[in-house]
């Protein structure tokens, strides 16, 4: 065992956080399993994985597809997945002539039933200013190529619509069925700051 | 006030909590118009970003009818009307040195915009 294993106090957030939990507690405004279902739905059932099933679908069924582009909302909603920020869902495909990037510049909007909770950096102000100022400059830093004659277009979630990205079937998966495919799916890739890669 | 329990949440993740308002409202516009977003200053709530006022775009879609925050947020009512999403483009936005082919697309309500 080394030192790093051994726990240290708290962080300030950590402690505020459980301060908070007791207050509510003790006041009868929340019960403790309220919290436990909170905490489930938010880590174990509202995350990428639900839109990864939704894109491996589209890449595997032609006819979902074409329902997923034309009304995402009830495309989403026959895999399960709707309502907490899945109400109104518009799908936009990548191809090799359009790559489309979601911002929200106004605040945070995430569609949470597919996507989860937002990451850190989406929510951030350098974020939302440049993605939609520079948004090749921001594709750049996340590594991701795209071509100067290619398409850019960036979707601003500052509305009641949330915004998915159907990304680009990578090259040597043809053989993979909708299961394999999901694992490929990234969050970003669904957000449009990054590709779909190939399998190794 | 109610207890926060397990019902609550469980119903959190059931009700739809968007604001589609199942209303017969004419639209204004239709995908094809050219518009021009207001350049209004509100000290209030309002969707319609700054870097889009003043700036002529083109109508993609129509997302139904939907209630105007910047009206219900200040005890106006629901106000309800067109959503649309209209494309920018980032030349219109950014000036000449932007790509020619990029866009942005912004969610506006009908009140945010004129025709041109």
């Amino acid at each position: 065992m080394s030192s790093n294993d051994i726990p240290g106090p708290d962080s300030e957030t950590a402690l505020r956080v459980k301060a908070l939990e007791s207050l509510l507690l003790e006041k009868g405004l929340i019960e403790t399993s309220a919290i436990d279902e909170l905490i489930d739905m938010f880590e174990n059932r509202l995350g990428p994985w639900n839109g990864a099933k939704v894109v491996a679908r589209a890449w595997t069924d032609p006819d979902y597809k074409d329902r997923l582009l034309q009304n995402g909302t009830a495309a989403i909603a026959e895999m399960g997945f709707e309502a907490v920020q899945g109400e109104e869902m518009v799908v936009v495909e990548n191809t090799a002539e359009v790559h489309n990037l979601v911002v929200c510049t106004l605040c945070s909007c995430f569609p949470w039933a597919t996507l989860g909770l937002p990451p850190v950096w989406y929510k951030s102000a350098p974020f939302r200013a440049r993605a939609a100022r520079d948004p090749r400059g921001v594709l750049d830093e996340f590594g991701t190529q795209i071509g100067a004659d290619t398409e850019l277009r960036v979707w601003d979630s500052n509305a009641e619509v949330r915004y998915m990205v159907l990304p680009e079937r990578p090259v040597r998966t043809e053989g993979l069925n909708a299961e394999a495919l999901a694992e490929l799916v990234t969050r970003d890739s669904m957000i449009g700051v990054s590709k779909v890669a190939s399998p190794d | 006030m109610r207890t926060v329990d397990l019902e609550v949440v469980r119903s959190l993740y059931k009700l739809p909590g968007a604001v589609r308002m199942k209303l017969d409202v004419v639209p204004k516009f239709k995908p094809g118009d050219r518009v021009k977003a207001r350049n209004i200053h509100t000290s209030g709530h309002t969707r319609l970003p700054r870097y889009a006022r003043d700036k002529v775009g083109i109508i993609q879609l129509d997302h139904g009818v939907f209630h105007l925050p910047d009206a219900r947020v200040s005890g106006q009512g629901d106000q309800p009307q067109h959503l649309y999403s209209v494309r920018f483009s980032a030349r219109e936005l950014w000036g000449a040195e932007a790509p020619c082919k990029d866009s942005i697309n912004i969610d506006l309500w009908e009140n945010y915009l004129d025709s041109v």
